[in-house]
């Protein structure tokens, strides 16, 4: 009869937690939404900002719609690394070339 | 007083007694009619009045009426408009939940398409090219045969970027020529690069070295505002092209936006030459002759950045570079270098200076070179805005000017190298040096002292897409040695003062 009654006392607790629980996650999911969007608005900006200093240094600026998204992935690591350009700045050109 | 005459008198004065009043009461009876019909006058405008305000209130209420009923109907209209927006929330809500329960998010979906396709991804960029090339040379260079010539040259230097995940990348570049030689297929790069973290990069394979600005960042025949390399880093270059090892390399910001430091340290193969004789070519990681390349390499790099990128005064590059290791045995190869580069607007100027030192062996004193650069690129767009006509301006709008002044200085030039890079046979007899793609094919480009100024118009089609055309003037100057491969050493004579046209037409994959 106490394991039943453990059980039964389990099983309220979980349901009374279960909806806070849920609430609280799609309260942080919202705000990670959110944030998110922020921070592509801020890459976006700064990358706006850096791609045609950073990229005339060494050679014209190419517009991000000559290459596919996935295309900017490989040349953005490869950029990086040549220019040893710092990882938030490589991070805003990048998101600023997939935008255009 | 008469008595006949004194009831006449009374009865006057009895008559005018009775009149009197009568005569005010008659007055009075006027007066009072007068009144009498004004009051009925006013009695029937009032009246009128009244009907008028009867009829208005009855229009009125009439209108109160219509009002209720119609406000009645809207309200029960918004009551159906609201009960049906609730009704079609509560659908959309329930299409919501179900999509979500059902079916996947834009998120999900996309994760999905990842999963499908791998999340490992492939691209070729590169570079291609072709070349003409006229070298005019009027003069002999102690006794080494040539002629102006004229040369097609073709290049493919393919770039392939392999990504298996987002912390690191492999990257290869081949390089397929066809010139004055024949058809060439080499290996340039093959190296993967591994991001351990925010500052920290190992980058293992072979690279270009990553001495100053040249070979690392304006090599690539779409990024060079030239056809042909400067002299330090062209066919006596003071320091090895390429290096097969390991490196170390990041960057970080370390104050405004733009303000930036990065480091590169590595360690490879090591410097090789190919003879043992002052003035040889310097290589790396190929050994030119392998007994002579026993040592290790190390290098470093430091570029500074001190021109944050919101005061809009353009951005500016120093840096300084080493490179240094062991050759034929324990004796030292070492060598140093500055550069810097700046950039705003349409104009952009950059240069180097690098130079080298190399223990002999006996007899031999220590073989030193340098060599330097500087070039200057200004882009005409915009201007000639307004008083030139519209199809010259977008001419002009594409169009670079450059001019650049290289030169290398070294005491001795191995005239084996010089040699072997002339097959151009006529009759068992030598006729020139070989141009090639990127090389005018000048023997003045050999000499000790080789100086050269180089003039570019450059028409770009596209930021990389360009006709490039060149016009050099070789001006060596007098002296130093050719030294051959046991040793002996003969004073250069003369100075050939060549001249090279190229027009390179190259796209940048």
């Amino acid at each position: 009869m106490e394991p039943m009654k453990t059980l039964m006392i389990a099983v309220l607790l979980s349901v009374i937690v279960a909806g806070p629980i849920a609430k609280a996650a799609a309260w942080a999911q919202e705000n990670a939404s959110a944030a998110a969007q922020a921070e592509h608005r801020r890459l976006f900006r700064k990358g706006a900002k850096l791609w045609p200093v950073y990229c005339n240094t060494c050679h014209n600026a190419r517009p991000g719609s000559e290459k596919a998204s996935y295309e900017w992935d490989e040349i953005m690591m490869h950029m990086r690394t040549l220019g040893n350009v710092p990882p938030d700045d490589a991070r805003a050109i990048l998101e600023y070339l997939k935008t255009r | 007083m008469n008595a006949r005459r004194f009831p006449k008198l009374v009865l006057f004065v009895l008559a005018v007694a009775i009149a009197i009043p009568s005569a005010r009461v008659r007055a009075d009876d006027s007066s009072d009619a007068k009144s009498l019909r004004t009051i009925v006058r006013e009695l029937k405008r009032l009246e009128r009045d009244r009907s008028h305000d009867r009829d208005q209130i009855q229009r009125l209420e009439k209108r109160v009426d219509q009002l209720e009923t119609e406000n009645a109907q809207l309200k029960a209209s918004s009551t159906e408009v609201k009960t049906e927006a609730t009704q079609t929330a509560q659908v959309v809500k329930q299409i919501q939940t179900q999509q979500t329960q059902s079916q996947a998010s834009p998120q999900e979906f996309s994760s999905a398409i990842d999963r499908y396709l791998g999340s490992h991804t492939f691209s070729v960029t590169g570079a291609a090219g072709v070349d003409f090339l006229y070298d005019q040379q009027p003069h002999a260079i102690d006794g080494i045969p040539r002629g102006s010539q004229n040369t097609f040259a073709l290049d493919w230097e393919p770039m392939v970027l392999y990504r298996p995940a987002d912390w690191i990348l492999f990257e290869g570049v081949g390089s397929f020529s066809f010139g004055q030689n024949g058809t060439g297929a080499d290996l340039s790069l093959a190296d993967f690069q591994i991001f351990l973290n925010d500052y920290v990069t190992v980058v293992g394979g072979l690279f270009d070295q990553p001495f100053g600005d040249w070979y690392e960042n304006q090599s690539p025949m779409w990024v060079n505002r030239f056809v042909t390399a400067p002299l330090p880093f062209a066919v006596e270059s003071v320091v090895p092209p390429a290096e097969a090892g390991i490196q170390l390399r990041g960057g970080m910001q370390w104050g405004a936006e733009g303000q930036d430091i990065d480091y590169t340290m590595w360690t490879g193969t090591g410097p090789s030459f190919s003879e043992p004789v002052p003035g040889a070519t310097v290589s790396s990681p190929t050994p030119i002759r392998s007994a002579q390349t026993n040592g290790k390499s190390f290098g470093g790099r430091l570029r500074f950045y001190p021109i944050p990128v919101d005061t809009d005064c353009g951005r500016l590059e120093l840096g300084a570079s080493t490179y240094n290791g062991k050759w034929m045995g324990d004796r030292w190869f070492t060598s140093w270098g500055v550069d810097f580069n700046y950039f705003k607007g349409n104009l952009q100027t950059r240069g180097e200076f690098l130079r080298s030192y190399r223990s002999m062996p006996t007899p031999f004193a220590q073989d030193n070179r340098e060599g330097w650069y500087v070039q200057v690129g200004y882009f005409l767009n915009g201007l000639g805005q307004g008083f030139l006509p519209e199809v010259v301006q977008k001419i002009t709008d594409k169009t670079e000017l450059l001019v650049r002044y290289s030169g290398v200085n070294q005491h001795s030039v191995a005239i084996d190298d010089i040699t072997g890079a002339a097959a151009v046979v006529s009759s068992g007899v030598q006729v020139g040096l070989l141009p090639d793609f990127g090389l005018s094919g000048s023997p003045a480009l050999f000499a000790p002292h080789a100086r050269e100024v180089a003039l570019g118009v450059d028409y770009w089609i596209a930021p990389s897409i360009v006709w490039q055309n060149e016009f050099d003037l070789e001006l060596p100057r007098a002296g130093g040695l050719f030294t051959n491969a046991n040793g002996t050493s003969l004073p250069v004579g003369s100075t050939p003062n060549d001249r090279a046209f190229l027009s390179q037409f190259t796209i940048g994959l």
